[in-house]
């Protein structure tokens, strides 16, 4: 609160946005009917305020979810290429195999892979990203 | 971060589709253009996602709000676009009153001049501005937001709309 006699200064915005309380309000109203000063700059204050409140709401021209889902998929690109890589092994692999017999162990190296941090994998790690799976990028 | 209650960040996406107008708008109204607002969002969301920050349950627009607010002047820091201004948060300095006295402002000419003027404050004033203003904060939120005591958010917010008046009466 402003000392009795000095004007209301930042007193006139708390008033206007409902941030007195009871004690400091009535104060301030006191102030206002006898003070022309800062009776005219709670009208001005109180003009911008309720421009700034009467603003229009501005609507994004572009879909900021479809942006932020691309980003965060281009920020995985290590992981993706290292998938795609274990992918196009395990693919090499089975294709390679005489009978049927091969199927449980490519089965037991499926898992090993998908649970294997492929980051820490010297080797998947260097593939390319063009080398991920267009299929990866399509919108959920 | 480990907070005292742990609570798990919202989820990202679900925060986009349900609050992304809402962030757009206060990003607009934080860096006046669609450029740097789309930007913004794209910061404030991409915060969300590595759920780095504290998250208490209560206003999701005040707790939004806040992110935006931050890394809008982590921003505003880094590239210096503006060069340091002192603020000026003590009553003294608060311009004086009654020159404008029964303004009534167009809404038509308002809206572009009005974005001018914002875009013409100091950026911490600015924010506080928009958080209240434009957000709908409380002084309380505000001065969490922008981690200064409400006191300082009171004089900002005051100040803000002083300068603000004074922008649009030289328009």
């Amino acid at each position: 609160m402003p000392d009795r006699g000095s004007h209301l200064g930042d007193a006139i915005s708390a008033l206007l946005d409902g941030e007195l309380d009871v004690v400091d309000e009535a104060a301030v109203r006191d102030h206002l009917a006898g003070c022309d000063s800062c009776a005219a700059e709670l009208r001005a204050t109180q003009a911008v305020r309720a421009a700034l409140r009467a603003l229009p709401v501005v609507a994004p021209v572009s879909d900021l979810a479809a942006r932020a889902r691309r980003r965060a998929r281009r920020e995985r690109p290590l992981v993706w290429a290292a998938a795609a890589a274990t992918v196009v092994a395990l693919v090499v692999l089975a294709g390679g195999g005489q009978d049927d017999r091969s199927a449980p162990p490519v089965a037991r190296l499926v898992e090993a892979h998908a649970t294997a941090d492929v980051r820490a994998d010297p080797v998947t790690h260097l593939v390319p990203p063009a080398l991920i799976p267009v299929s990866l990028e399509l919108e959920p | 971060m480990a907070d005292e209650d742990e609570h798990p960040v919202p989820d990202w996406e679900e925060v986009a589709r349900t609050y992304g107008r809402f962030l757009y708008n206060v990003a607009y109204r934080l860096t006046g253009n669609e450029a740097d607002a789309s930007d913004l969002v794209q910061e404030v969301l991409l915060r969300v996602r590595r759920g780095l920050i504290t998250y208490r349950p209560g206003s999701m627009e005040a707790w939004l709000s806040r992110i935006a607010t931050n890394a809008f002047l982590d921003e505003v820091r880094r590239r210096r676009r503006r060069p340091v201004e002192p603020l000026l948060d003590d009553h003294e300095h608060v311009l004086p009153g009654g020159e404008a006295a029964d303004v009534e402002y167009e809404a038509r000419v308002l809206g572009e001049d009005l974005q001018a003027a914002l875009s013409r404050l100091p950026d911490e004033f600015r924010a506080a501005v928009v958080l209240a203003d434009v957000a709908g904060m409380s002084y309380a939120d505000v001065a969490t937001a922008l981690d200064v005591p409400p006191g300082t958010v009171r004089s900002r917010i005051h100040r803000g709309r002083a300068l603000l008046r004074l922008e649009l009466s030289r328009a």
